[in-house]
């Protein structure tokens, strides 16, 4: 319990400029490390499994630690917007832009100016359009993990048309 | 006052960016060399004035001024060199390079996991963003003549 409250005091939102680059930082030099580590490079396609799945296993564990104040969530789309305000307000700093849904299943989550992806380019030139899908991997595999401890199957992708904004298509999987 | 050009230097002397705003005369050799002359001669100027200063050098060279335009010059720690030229009213030049070096070069180049550092700077973001803060600064009066 004491633990806990020492815990508590440390809130995502208090951290200074050092935690956050900390993060992207680390993150560049995990998408470096797993291109140069993957041999096949077919069609240009770039191998980014391993990647999505330590964004899996991350957003496992994250969840545990970010509902803890939480009751159960009654249905589905709670959960959805649960990722899309708290979750991503305390990972990104930010909340998403535009929650999408057909209610079959199929989310939408776009963010129009993703952390990631901030300093990268800017919607008047298309430079670095190719290249950048391998920034989103690991996010993809967060949000995939998350759900996933929260009782969602899915699969996850993602979509870039115009840096620095992007989507992720959520798609649950109805067993 | 005008600001006429910009050079940043990697430690190792490349070249990584360059832009010109009001610039009449050109040098009339290609940009590379230029980039060669102009690295070798901030090179050889530091070390004179670290050499020949009668006390502790401390931030060492500055700026030089002619009769016609200021150099101003401002290294970083990490041996990043930004050069600026400009007329000979401008003042404090080196707060613009200083906030050059911290809101743009970190922010769009460090923090950009696709540039390669101590590469020649290719990120649009990056130019543009230079341009920008240039162009809004009080030192900046872009005069067409």
């Amino acid at each position: 319990m004491r633990q806990q409250m020492i815990d508590t005091k440390t809130t995502p939102h208090s951290s200074g400029e050092a935690d956050e680059c900390l993060f992207e930082y680390l993150h560049a030099e995990m998408v470096n490390y797993t291109l140069s580590k993957s041999s096949n490079n077919k069609e240009g396609e770039e191998e980014l499994s391993r990647l999505e799945w330590m964004g899996f296993s991350v957003g496992y564990r994250i969840i545990e630690r970010l509902t803890r104040e939480w009751n159960r969530f009654k249905d589905e789309l709670d959960m959805i917007k649960f990722i899309c305000t708290d979750f991503w307000a305390s990972l990104y700093h930010k909340q998403i832009d535009n929650l999408r849904t057909n209610h079959h299943g199929v989310y939408v989550l776009q963010d129009n100016s993703f952390r990631l992806l901030e300093k990268v380019g800017t919607n008047s030139n298309k430079q670095y359009l190719q290249e950048s899908p391998r920034l989103l991997a690991f996010t993809c595999g967060l949000l995939r993990g998350s759900l996933a401890n929260l009782g969602i199957i899915s699969t996850v992708n993602a979509e870039i048309s115009t840096l620095p904004s992007c989507k992720f298509h959520v798609q649950v999987q109805r067993i | 006052m005008t600001i006429h050009n910009l050079y940043i230097f990697s430690k190792n002397g490349t070249l990584l960016y360059y832009a010109e705003w009001n610039r009449l005369n050109k040098s009339g050799i290609t940009k590379e060399e230029e980039a060669k002359l102009m690295y070798g001669m901030l090179f050889s100027i530091k070390s004179f004035v670290n050499k020949i200063s009668p006390l502790d050098p401390k931030e060492g060279f500055l700026y030089y001024k002619t009769s016609k335009y200021t150099l101003h010059y401002f290294e970083t720690p990490s041996g990043l060199k930004f050069v600026l030229n400009t007329d000979n009213a401008t003042q404090n030049a080196r707060e613009l390079l200083q906030q050059l070096y911290r809101e743009v070069y970190l922010e769009y180049v460090v923090k950009n996991p696709l540039c390669q550092l101590n590469e020649p700077i290719q990120s649009e973001l990056f130019k543009l963003k230079t341009d920008e803060l240039f162009k809004k600064s009080p030192l900046f009066l872009s005069r067409s003549i």
